[in-house]
């Protein structure tokens, strides 16, 4: 990995961004929704409403506006919400704490699962074992959200009372309740992830087990385990990380109707509140956060490939 | 004494939607101890299915028959995997084909030697460490701590093998199997790395199975020599005499078909007239970033002139620019310089004109990948005949040119054998009724008796045709056969031009005395 590289990838970033920005401001423009009759409700009279767009600089030209709104977000300050005249910033980053931990959680639980089920796969392939695995995750990846989210509150919440079955509790505070609150979303959305990382890493050993360098393990007498562990999971982990990388994404989107069920207020959940409010500064500080998350997380996961798979340099 | 390693009447099979197919018949061979056993045979002829029988890693299809396979007087047969795993890479290691593959990517290079020293010897990581540094310095890495914390992707090939041979004789192992140990290797890293075979079996004094498709290389490296064919040891018999005295008509003809400097094919003299000329021909591929450019030079400054009829062999490593000026002359790379063919300049493919590009054929090494899997050999060959005008009621000459019948017109590249392959590439050049045919490693993916009927097929229609070649090659002693002049390529430069006849004569380039010094002859005395 070299600074060049480094600083490369860090401007593409930064390009991306920039068109997202574009994107959100533009499509936010043109939302059908004045924002002085939002503040003001639709009995405000003409006069009081020009006054709020002067305030508001709408009859700015749009580049000036987004100039407005782009600079301070780069500080971050996407200005004050609508709704509850508080700073959207601070309020957004810390539902995104929030929904990152829920998201940790969840490719937490579904690596544990997954990796697992994966290797059972490969080594017991055509068995019973196999097919077991592959019915797992075929049901996981199959089943929507909102219905697995259901069934596991049916049989944790209610059924067996194990685990709250809405609400929130700050790790800080409680940690034991923290978690627990977490569990069953975390769940929902790790059993929809089992599917890609597990039949991913199932495809990935067998040709890892088939190649040279793990015949040569064996026949070097090693034991059964470092040939498994060692040699082979080693090398058939790799092409994984890559699928985690691209299903964080996916868990910042699905992440929304998750914690719209079990009632986190998680940025999935900030960002439908914004829209049902037509909260513009809160939507578009949600949106720009949620893609900048995504774009760091992927150049993490380019990171943990290079410093895993020393073939791999980036120039 | 008795044996380290006895077979008996061993047979195996493998089976795939209900055909079998028997791939060793009635095996019997004993090594006895110090003693290196030479395991001769082409491609399917299962000397790789007996090292895998041998070592008891046999593929999930496979069945075995009757036989036995003892080592130390133990039946490895009848061992459990807990005893399977004392013996493999303790008691009896092995050598594989092709270093690259056969260390894991992920692993250090030392860490791979280490392993088997904590497995087997029971030594903690740091000795393990230890004895690992030593182990390489034995098979003379130059500096061995610095390659142990190195990566396979960051070494040599040669370097690789050199790992693979020291974990292989971490544990001084009783019986060393070495599955082609060479052939993925350089000519002089090859040579160098049988040095080292040779130099540790002295000092270690183990029995030793070399597997070769090479007879000549084995004949120098063994004791003895089996030759196997289609799954049946067919000869037995001590090295110094089976070149001398072949008794199976099989082992005949290996031994016919081995190339030797001291016997010429081609008889003829090439013509006067210059063919095509070179005038300071260099190769550059380009990688173009985002912000930087950097240039590998495949080819240097080359300059030298092919006569009509001539065969002009070319020689060197992998990476030497053998192919880069193969690709620049047959149009298919960019190049500086020029190319002087019948009175004109040629300054880059884009002036080679239809003249050019008919009279200057190319054949290429893997005749899987430059024949179109999906196309008929009769399109194959219809393609050239149009382009250049000739017509296509030629094709069953061409065919016949190439010792293949009619019928082969309707087959698809799959249907074919990899020496007929070859000879469909070789029809599909003659096509174009050329007067400059480039070979570039056309007979390195076949066997020894295949590539000696190509090799004459070639000759045959040089004969019939007055063709020039250029003949690329890492084999010498080939050269020595076919070719008129040899050009000798080392880092992408020329750094000799002269008549076969006097590659002997001590007068050359150090890098080509290296090569002559690691070409192995024959041992006929």
């Amino acid at each position: 990995m070299s600074a060049g590289w480094f600083a490369r990838r860090v401007l593409l970033i930064g390009y991306t961004l920039l068109v997202v920005s574009l994107v959100v401001f533009a499509v936010t423009e043109i939302l059908p929704a004045d924002a002085a009759v939002v503040i003001l409700g639709q009995n405000a009279t003409p006069a009081a409403l020009a006054a709020v767009r002067a305030r508001l600089g709408l009859n700015d030209p749009a580049w000036l506006q987004y100039w407005h709104w782009l600079w301070p977000a780069l500080h971050g300050n996407f200005g004050i919400s609508m709704r509850t005249d508080q700073p959207v910033g601070p309020e957004m980053f810390a539902a995104l704490g929030r929904s990152l931990l829920l998201a940790a959680g969840a490719i937490f639980l579904m690596l544990v699962v997954a990796i697992p089920l994966g290797l059972a796969a490969a080594l017991g392939r055509g068995r019973s074992i196999d097919l077991l695995a592959g019915l797992i995750s075929y049901l996981g990846v199959s089943l929507p959200e909102f219905v697995t989210a259901t069934l596991l509150l049916m049989i944790f919440a209610d059924r067996l009372g194990w685990l709250p079955a809405t609400g929130y509790v700050p790790l800080t505070q409680n940690p034991l309740a923290g978690l627990s609150h977490l569990a069953l979303p975390a769940l929902t959305v790790a059993l929809v992830l089992i599917a890609h990382v597990s039949r991913m890493l199932r495809s990935e050993m067998i040709d890892v087990l088939a190649s040279e360098y793990v015949r040569a393990a064996r026949l070097k007498g090693l034991p059964w385990r470092i040939v498994i562990f060692r040699h082979a999971l080693r090398n058939a982990l790799l092409p994984v990380i890559t699928v985690v990388a691209l299903d964080v994404g996916y868990v910042l989107g699905g992440i929304i109707v998750v914690e719209e069920i079990f009632a986190i207020p998680g940025i999935g959940r900030a960002l439908i509140v914004a829209i049902e409010a037509r909260d513009l500064p809160a939507i578009q500080a949600a949106a720009v956060i949620m893609a900048a998350t995504y774009a760091g997380v992927n150049f993490l996961a380019d990171i943990a490939y290079a410093l895993l798979d020393k073939r791999i340099r980036y120039e | 004494m008795s044996p380290v390693l006895s077979i008996e009447n061993y047979r195996l099979e493998y089976r795939s939607s209900g055909t079998a197919f028997r791939a060793l018949d009635d095996v019997s061979l004993t090594i006895g101890p110090g003693e290196v056993l030479g395991l001769v045979g082409e491609s399917g002829s299962g000397k790789s299915s007996l090292a895998a029988a041998i070592m008891r890693l046999l593929p999930p299809n496979s069945r075995e028959g009757g036989g036995t396979i003892r080592f130390q007087g133990e039946d490895l047969r009848a061992m459990g995997p807990r005893q399977l795993r004392s013996v493999r890479g303790r008691r009896i290691a092995m050598v594989f084909q092709d270093p690259s593959s056969a260390l894991n990517p992920t692993l250090t290079l030392g860490r791979q030697v280490s392993e088997v020293l904590e497995t087997h010897r029971g030594l903690t990581p740091p000795e393990a460490r230890a004895e690992a540094l030593a182990m390489l310095r034995h098979v003379e890495i130059k500096d061995p701590e610095a390659l142990f914390a190195r990566y396979p992707h960051e070494a040599s090939g040669g370097e690789k093998q050199r790992v693979v041979i020291a974990a292989a004789f971490a544990c001084h192992p009783e019986l060393v199997l070495l599955d082609e140990p060479t052939t993925a290797l350089d000519v002089l890293t090859g040579a160098r790395i049988l040095e080292l075979v040779r130099r540790l079996r002295a000092q270690i004094g183990m029995a030793g199975l070399y597997i070769s498709h090479d007879l000549a290389l084995v004949s120098r490296v063994a004791d003895r020599i089996a030759v196997i064919r289609g799954g049946r040891i067919v000869e037995e018999q001590p090295a110094a005499t089976i070149f001398r005295n072949p008794r199976h008509p099989y082992t005949r003809l290996l031994a016919e078909a081995a190339p030797r400097p001291d016997r010429r094919l081609t008889t003829d003299e090439a013509g006067a007239e210059p063919l095509l000329g070179l005038d300071s021909l260099s190769v550059r591929y380009d990688r173009r970033g985002v912000f930087r450019r950097r240039a590998a030079t495949g080819a240097e400054n080359v300059s030298f002139t092919i006569r009509e009829r001539e065969v002009l062999g070319v020689i060197g490593e992998s990476g030497s620019g053998k192919s880069s000026l193969a690709r620049a002359l047959a149009g298919l790379v960019r190049f500086e310089g020029t190319i002087r063919f019948t009175g004109r300049s040629v300054k880059g493919p884009g002036a080679m004109d239809r003249a050019y590009r008919r009279a200057v054929q190319i054949v290429f090494q893997s005749p899987d990948s430059s024949l179109n899997p999906r196309q008929r050999v009769r399109e194959i060959l219809a393609r050239p005949l149009k382009m250049f005008g000739g017509n296509v009621a030629e094709i069953p000459r061409l065919l016949d040119e190439v010792r293949l019948a009619p019928n082969y017109a309707a087959r698809y590249p799959h249907e074919l054998s990899g020496g007929e392959k070859q000879r469909v590439a070789i029809a599909r050049a003659f096509a174009a009724r050329p007067r400059l045919v480039i070979c570039d490693e056309i007979t390195a993916a076949l066997d020894v008796s295949m590539q000696a009927s190509v090799i004459e097929l070639l000759l045959a229609l040089r004969a019939a045709h007055d063709t020039a070649y250029l003949f690329i090659t890492h084999d010498l002693n080939l050269i020595a056969e076919v070719a008129h002049r040899v050009a000798v390529m080392y880092r992408g430069r020329l750094v000799d031009l002269l008549p076969v006849a006097q590659l002997r004569e001590g007068d050359v380039h150090p890098y080509t005395g290296a090569l002559i010094a690691a070409s192995p002859l024959p041992v006929t005395a």
